[in-house]
């Protein structure tokens, strides 16, 4: 069985006006590659789905790409607050709806058990059931007098993930934290992971309970090494402070950004990491 | 008696780590809240069972990082586990975490999401991640502040990303997830005022009610002569400074920007980069 393909040709079947749910953690293994060949391709009126958001969300709204977010989070965590982000929150630039990390998780849950909802404790007596009208206020059907929240399923249109290690039939190893992604490659109607290396499927039967996300969840696989540069890919490479802080400065002045998109639509995944120093040069800054 | 040195910073992250005991989880998103897990668990915690990464790596011996908590979890040899051991250890009440609001209020509501109206914010913040999670579950909730202003400290805060005391607890919360404890720059403080409001449980040296006072945009329930915070043990203090090789809690304490990039810059060369389990991978 091979699933493989590339990354530009995986963006090509995702519609403009597509639901989208990215794996990975603020800065830690986001799929960038794909965020920024979704940039390349033209892609409009998504909607993003994250736990915990940060430089694929940021990129995506400040290239105008987006129609709404689903977060728990966005941000860039100890480099601070998603200039993108924001500023279309602050200016109303997308829609935003505001979840919680476990109701996140429970809308992909809630689809993989084929249920219309899970309920939940998470968000009793918080703003959220406030401001986000996905949620209901149910009472607990046994009598108990619980109040509980129920969340909606979430069924993205697509998954992407990025990994270490898959094989061509879409088996998927992920070394550090698994964040969200077992879960969104699961409840996604399609599934497209991109990974560090591709490796024959015995090698990748050797990483055990670290091959977290099986092939019958998988409809494509692409090989794209530094795929979630700038942030980061444990154990094979940390995030890049100096891309941080060149986005930063580019996201701080509407010319600068231009030419950031520019760029972004320029490079194919072989020359962007070429214009990072290709792999050498990546290696000895980011290699631990 | 020798007087023992220590710094603002040093003095806050001890009485954080004085507040945590017993067998649970902990994860960290900060330095300070990292490094609190660290004290306590070097000194009189020690079944405490600390993560690398907010989300993983039990069973490590962790430091702040800029971006290696993975990797420490990793070279560590440290259990592996799941976002949904995270939250299972949540709902279960085997969990803690010292949480840094933007804002927090005289009943221990906190907000991390947005400062200003939520629909059109003055500023946008992140998000509440997971602290709706924490504050309906957790029977011990602990937050730290750094810089006690009223703009921190407030009557109501903004959005309600954590459920503190109030009507909406009492009908929907009970005990679980309710405020237990604030740490500042100024002092300690529960919520075990009238109508369980913050009050005032030791002022750190130097601090005096009324710089408390004048510092919080509520009123604070100011006991007669407060205690003073005690200040580090010189134990405290030799385990806190060895775990933080990058001095993240001075970055954290000053935000210095140019700090960081020495310190990213640094990091690398306090891993054991031959370690067999992450060359393994290579």
């Amino acid at each position: 069985m091979d699933k493989v393909l590339t990354v530009e040709a995986m963006v090509a079947k995702v519609p403009d006006g597509a639901s989208i749910v990215f794996g990975g953690s603020s800065l830690s293994r986001k799929p960038m590659a794909v965020a920024r060949e979704l940039v390349r391709q033209g892609r409009r009126d998504l909607t993003l789905i994250v736990n915990i958001g940060g430089p694929e969300v940021d990129l995506l709204l400040g290239a105008g790409a987006v129609k709404k977010v689903v977060y728990a989070f966005v941000g860039f965590e100890i480099l601070g607050l998603a200039p993108h982000f924001r500023q279309a929150r602050q200016r109303g630039l997308a829609q935003f709806e505001e979840w919680t990390e476990y109701t996140v998780i429970a809308g992909l849950d809630a689809t993989i058990k084929a249920v219309p909802f899970l309920p939940t404790r998470a968000g009793l007596g918080t703003d959220v059931l406030a401001v986000n009208p996905a949620f209901r206020r149910i009472a607990d059907p046994f009598g108990s007098g619980q109040e509980l929240v129920a969340v909606p399923a979430l069924n993205p249109d697509f998954a992407f993930i990025h990994v270490n290690y898959a094989d061509c039939a879409g088996n998927a190893a992920i070394l550090g934290d698994t964040h969200i992604d077992p879960l969104a490659a699961k409840a996604a109607r399609t599934t497209f992971v991109t990974c560090e290396k591709l490796v024959p499927p015995e090698v990748l039967r050797r990483f055990g309970r670290d091959a977290s996300i099986l092939r019958i969840w998988v409809d494509g696989v692409a090989e794209v090494p530094w795929g979630a540069h700038p942030t980061g890919c444990a154990p094979q490479y940390r995030f890049d402070l100096d891309a941080f802080t060149q986005y930063l400065e580019a996201a701080a002045e509407p010319e600068r950004w231009a030419a950031y998109l520019d760029r972004v639509r320029q490079l194919s995944p072989e020359e962007y990491v070429d214009h990072w120093g290709g792999t050498a040069g990546l290696q000895a800054r980011l290699r631990v | 008696m020798n007087a023992v040195d220590y710094t603002p910073d040093e003095l806050i992250i001890v009485a954080m780590a004085r507040e945590l005991g017993g067998e649970y989880l902990v994860s960290a998103v900060t330095p300070f809240g990292q490094l609190a897990a660290v004290v306590a668990k070097h000194t009189h915690a020690p079944d405490l069972e600390l993560l690398a990464t907010p989300e993983s790596g039990a069973g490590s011996d962790p430091w702040p990082s800029i971006s290696l908590g993975q990797f420490q979890g990793l070279s560590q040899g440290a259990v592996p586990i799941t976002m949904e051991d995270v939250f299972d250890a949540i709902f279960r009440d085997r969990f803690r975490i010292w949480i840094n609001p933007a804002q927090i209020d005289r009943h221990g509501n906190v907000n991390i999401t947005a400062i200003g109206p939520w629909e059109r914010p003055k500023v946008a913040l992140v998000g509440s991640r997971g602290i709706p999670e924490d504050s309906s579950h957790l029977s011990q909730m602990l937050f730290y502040i750094l810089q006690h202003s009223p703009r921190t400290v407030v009557e109501r805060v903004d959005f309600r990303s954590g459920a503190g005391w109030g009507p909406d607890r009492e009908r929907h919360l009970g005990l679980a997830g309710a405020p237990t404890r604030l740490v500042t720059n100024l002092g300690v403080f529960d919520f075990d005022g009238p109508d369980h409001s913050l009050r005032l449980r030791s002022l750190h040296p130097g601090v005096t009610t009324a710089a408390v006072q004048e510092a919080s945009g509520c009123p604070v329930v100011i006991p007669p002569d407060p205690p003073i915070t005690p200040p580090p043990t010189p134990a405290e203090l030799a385990v806190l400074r060895a775990h933080d090789p990058l001095e993240l809690r001075r970055w954290e304490w000053a935000s210095e920007v140019d700090g960081l990039r020495r310190r990213w810059q640094e990091e690398r060369a306090h891993l054991p980069l031959d370690h067999p389990e992450v060359r393994r991978w290579r």
